[in-house]
């Protein structure tokens, strides 16, 4: 029975796509059919998903691969359809081990989303971990090996977290059933969980790995992990704590902080990096707030934030594609030799400003108009002010920097086709959104009572839009991008990790080596003296015994040597593999 | 085409200053004559409210964000790498 369901699940497309991937890695055209067909399939599956699908029993737990419901599908609908824009977007990209991490990477995000039970979630959570470390990793560059192995241990560490909260639940109730938790009855465990889910949504103070490790990522590579990390660790969020104030304050905390670090960033993908904690901050707060509004809000806000914020880095990772940087101080005027690219981002600009006709407007206000139905005057205020900093920092600065202001002279032309394709359908799904947002609040988990273009709401916004940009206006020499790396709490673990380097090396390994001189010269005569009566007995007795069994060690000894290639890439990619295989043998059995 | 009508407004670009400032003229023009039926504190029921907040915010920001990146947050690029070089040596 669970054979067939496994050709219901959407991820199960993308593993199986991932694997043919690797099979065809030497015939491009296959691979690139293999990478659109498999998004539009799922694309198109999730519309005939049943309620309840997968349910198996594995050790005497029930693993629920399959669940659908209206929170469910809002989510798998942006996923499929961003992972279709991905594919578009890395067409080009001649790595099939980075197609296959990116499709393994939203196997896991589908995964998660369909999950019933937390260690469905937990196997799907690590999938996606794991996965996505390899986006960073392919750019094949210091920094981004150096800031790969800070993610993964990051998210090792969320990860962690995450199962002492399901084990800890598991013994007191024995339900591991992933619903909705009441806000008043949470456990222990409970807030463990809350903690590993929140580390994947960025929430300070343990954000730092995404402003970290984003802006090292490939320029496809990012393009996914904007998408679906953080949003896949809102929908778990929405899904068991609503209502939690805890959510509703650090949300609302969430959204000034990641926008004041956009204000005074100088790398563009850096910028974008940190205002996905701003934004992600809205949906935080909205799921903390926790009325049908402020969800409904969260889930749409989600599903607009998926598709401007990859217009974005789509955008800012053609100019790095094309002109090898993305630090505003060395880019300025590109408008005359990348037009489209211009176009593009500036649509995501203004759409993630909340402009009227955009996503951004009928998104974004459904949350800020939630708290003030709710009467949470100050979280209100909170999250207009960064609406204020989203404007002047992605909406204004960040194009302006890029393609206007002073001519840089950097050489450039337009991105492959592809690119501006991708880019075109994030672009159209931005207006088309705005102009149209029935079309995305029919999807929301609750009826939706919200009508985005009231007269009051748009003169507010065209005041908030139109005086910061007198703001920028006015400061924009006190704005100019500096070439610096300014600190956040990543500072702790980067030092420490400096400070446990150093005692490695010297304190450690000095006591190392006092160890090393002692057994020299006490060790080694006793030794030899032991050694000598061994070698005698061994010489008389055993030697013609063993003797055949021992060549036959050697053997095999060489044999796993060749395995042990000393990458731990390649350990952790055959781990994964191994994951794969246990997970594919207990669906099918 | 794009790129002709870009450099000519860059070329005019007093003459778009001014459309701004009408712009922001309209904006908070307009708030004269909009009904605030679901005023959700204080606030909403200011006439310019929102200018005043939009124009403060931004200016505030600035001038917090970019004070506090002045005198302690901002760091030579490399001030990660550096550091374990010296300590390499």
């Amino acid at each position: 029975m669970l054979s067939s369901t496994i050709f219901l699940h959407p991820a199960s497309y993308f593993i199986v796509g991932a694997i043919l991937l690797g099979f065809f890695g030497r015939i491009k055209i296959v691979q690139k059919v293999i990478l659109l067909a498999v998004p539009l399939l799922a694309f198109w599956q999730i519309h005939a998903l049943p309620e309840s699908f997968g349910v198996c029993n594995f050790m005497g737990f029930e693993l629920i691969f399959g669940r659908v419901d209206k929170l469910t599908y809002v989510f798998l609908h942006v996923f499929t359809l961003m992972a279709l824009i991905g594919a578009v977007y890395c067409l080009h990209v001649k790595e099939t081990g980075h197609h296959m991490a990116a499709f393994l990477y939203v196997a896991g995000s589908l995964g998660t989303t369909l999950a019933g039970d937390y260690l469905t979630v937990f196997i799907f959570w690590e999938l996606m971990a794991f996965a996505s470390v390899f986006l960073i990793w392919y750019r094949k560059k210091k920094r981004s090996i150096e800031a790969g192995y800070r993610y993964l241990l990051v998210h090792t560490a969320g990860g962690l977290v995450l199962l002492a909260g399901i084990f800890l639940r598991y013994q007191n109730c024995h339900d591991l059933s992933f619903a909705q938790i009441a806000a008043n009855g949470a456990t222990t465990a409970d807030y463990l969980i809350m903690i590993g889910f929140m580390l994947n949504a960025a929430v300070p103070p343990i954000h730092a790995w995404l402003p970290d490790a984003y802006p090292e990522a490939t320029v496809a590579g990012a393009v996914f992990m904007c998408a679906f990390t953080t949003k896949t660790a809102v929908y778990v969020l929405a899904r068991a704590f609503p209502g939690f104030e805890a959510l509703a304050i650090m949300g609302a905390i969430m959204t000034l902080y990641g926008v004041g670090y956009a204000v005074i960033e100088n790398d563009a993908r850096r910028i974008l990096a940190y205002h996905i904690v701003s934004q992600v901050g809205y949906m935080v707060c909205g799921i903390g707030i926790g009325t049908a509004m402020a969800v409904n809000g969260a889930c749409a806000h989600a599903y607009a934030h998926i598709l401007y914020k990859a217009l974005l880095f789509m955008g800012v990772g053609a100019v790095l594609e094309m002109t090898g940087t993305c630090k505003l101080n060395e880019l300025g005027g590109l408008y005359k030799r990348m037009p489209l690219a211009m176009i593009f981002t500036v649509i995501g600009g203004i759409a993630i400003s909340g402009f009227p006709l955009t996503s951004g407007f009928i998104s974004k206000s459904m949350i800020i108009a939630a708290a003030g139905a709710d009467h949470r005057v100050v979280l209100m205020l909170m999250l207009s002010l960064a609406a204020v900093g989203t404007f002047l920092s992605v909406g204004i600065k960040l194009p302006y920097f890029i393609w206007f202001g002073k001519d840089s002279g950097v050489e450039a032309k337009e991105a492959p086709w592809n690119m501006n394709l991708a880019m075109l359908g994030a672009a159209f799904m931005c207006i088309f959104l705005g102009v149209y947002p029935e079309y995305l609040y029919k999807m929301l988990p609750f009826a939706v009572e919200y009508h985005p273009y009231s007269a009051y709401h748009i003169s507010e916004t065209l005041q908030i839009l139109g005086f910061t940009g007198l703001g920028f206006y006015l400061m924009v020499k006190y704005l100019h991008p500096d070439p610096k790396c300014n600190l956040d709490v990543d500072w702790f673990y980067r030092k420490g990790a400096l400070a446990f380097m150093w005692l490695a090396r010297k304190p450690i390994s000095r006591a190392n080596d006092w160890v090393g001189e002692v057994y020299r010269t006490v060790g080694m005569r006793f030794t030899m003296a032991v050694a000598r009566a061994l070698s005698w007995f061994d010489w008389e007795g055993i030697d013609w015994a063993v003797d055949n069994s021992a060549r036959g060690v050697v053997e095999a000894g060489d044999q796993v040597r060749a395995l042990q290639t000393g990458k731990i890439q390649q350990y952790i990619g055959g781990a994964v593999i191994a994951l794969m295989i246990v997970l594919l043998v207990v669906v099918f059995l | 085409m794009l790129v002709k009508i870009l450099s000519y407004l860059q070329d005019h670009a007093t003459a778009l200053k001014w459309v701004f400032f009408a712009f922001l003229l309209g904006a908070v023009g307009n708030d004269f004559l909009v009904e605030r039926h679901h005023a959700h504190f204080w606030g909403d029921k200011l006439i310019g409210f929102w200018a005043l907040f939009a124009l403060f915010g931004c200016l505030g920001m600035i001038v917090f964000c970019k004070g506090l990146s002045h005198v302690w947050l901002a760091q030579p690029e490399d001030y990660y790498d550096r550091k374990e070089d010296e300590d390499a040596e």
